[in-house]
């Protein structure tokens, strides 16, 4: 069960949607099952979720958990 | 909206509606207003809100996490006043010898069940509005 949100837990949720040809918070909802709310709160890392929904999440993208979720400070995006 | 916003407001609704027709019948039917708990029953449809539609997730794992922390919420709130009116207000109302007339006995159910039901709507309206923006 997702809980309340480590203030160092991180995640790329959003930059892995839009490296996959800009895909919507729909479309990923739609694809691991859960509302486009609840994808709208884990990129705001409101809501830290399951460890199922964490895999789903990552399959999704083709990547590894750890490639989505961090603890501690998110990597640089646009690396100078 | 999500089904849970939906049926939370739904229920406050139908709290609303109980409590002012028992407001407005109350000065002129007395104890008879107290019929107008009946709306309560309109409870009941809530769970239409979660009919399965084909391709859309009515409640997912973030859902029954905040329908769950509402619900816990909602009944310590509701015991802590159990306690409250059982323990304190009907002692010093009545006396520690006194008897309860049986249309409060008989109004506590339904208080007691409008105390659980509200608290868990606010619940869980405050939780989604502590949630993130709802933008793409």
């Amino acid at each position: 069960m997702g809980s309340k949100p480590e203030r160092s837990m991180k995640n790329r949720i959003r930059r892995l949607r839009f490296d996959h040809d800009e895909m919507t918070q729909q479309e990923l909802a739609d694809r691991v099952g859960v509302s486009r709310q609840t994808i709208i709160a884990l990129e705001a890392g409101k809501y830290l979720p399951s460890l199922p929904l964490a895999f789903r999440l990552a399959a999704t993208f083709g990547v590894k958990i750890e490639d989505v979720f961090q603890i501690g400070e998110p990597e640089a995006e646009n690396p100078a | 909206m999500t089904a849970l916003q939906k049926y939370a407001w739904y229920n406050l609704g139908v709290i609303a509606l109980t409590l002012s027709t028992i407001g407005l019948l109350y000065p002129v039917a007395g104890k008879g207003a107290l019929g107008g708990f009946g709306f309560l029953g309109l409870m009941g449809l809530g769970p239409l809100f979660f009919r399965k539609k084909s391709g859309k997730v009515m409640m997912d794992e973030r859902d029954e996490s905040i329908a769950k922390r509402s619900w816990n919420f909602a009944f310590a709130i509701f015991w802590v006043v159990a306690v409250m009116f059982a323990a304190l207000v009907s002692t010093s109302v009545y006396g520690s010898e006194g008897a309860v007339p049986v249309w409060i006995v008989q109004s506590s159910v339904f208080v007691g069940m409008i105390v659980i039901y509200a608290m868990s709507s606010i619940a869980i309206l405050v939780q989604y509005g502590r949630g993130a923006a709802d933008g793409q």
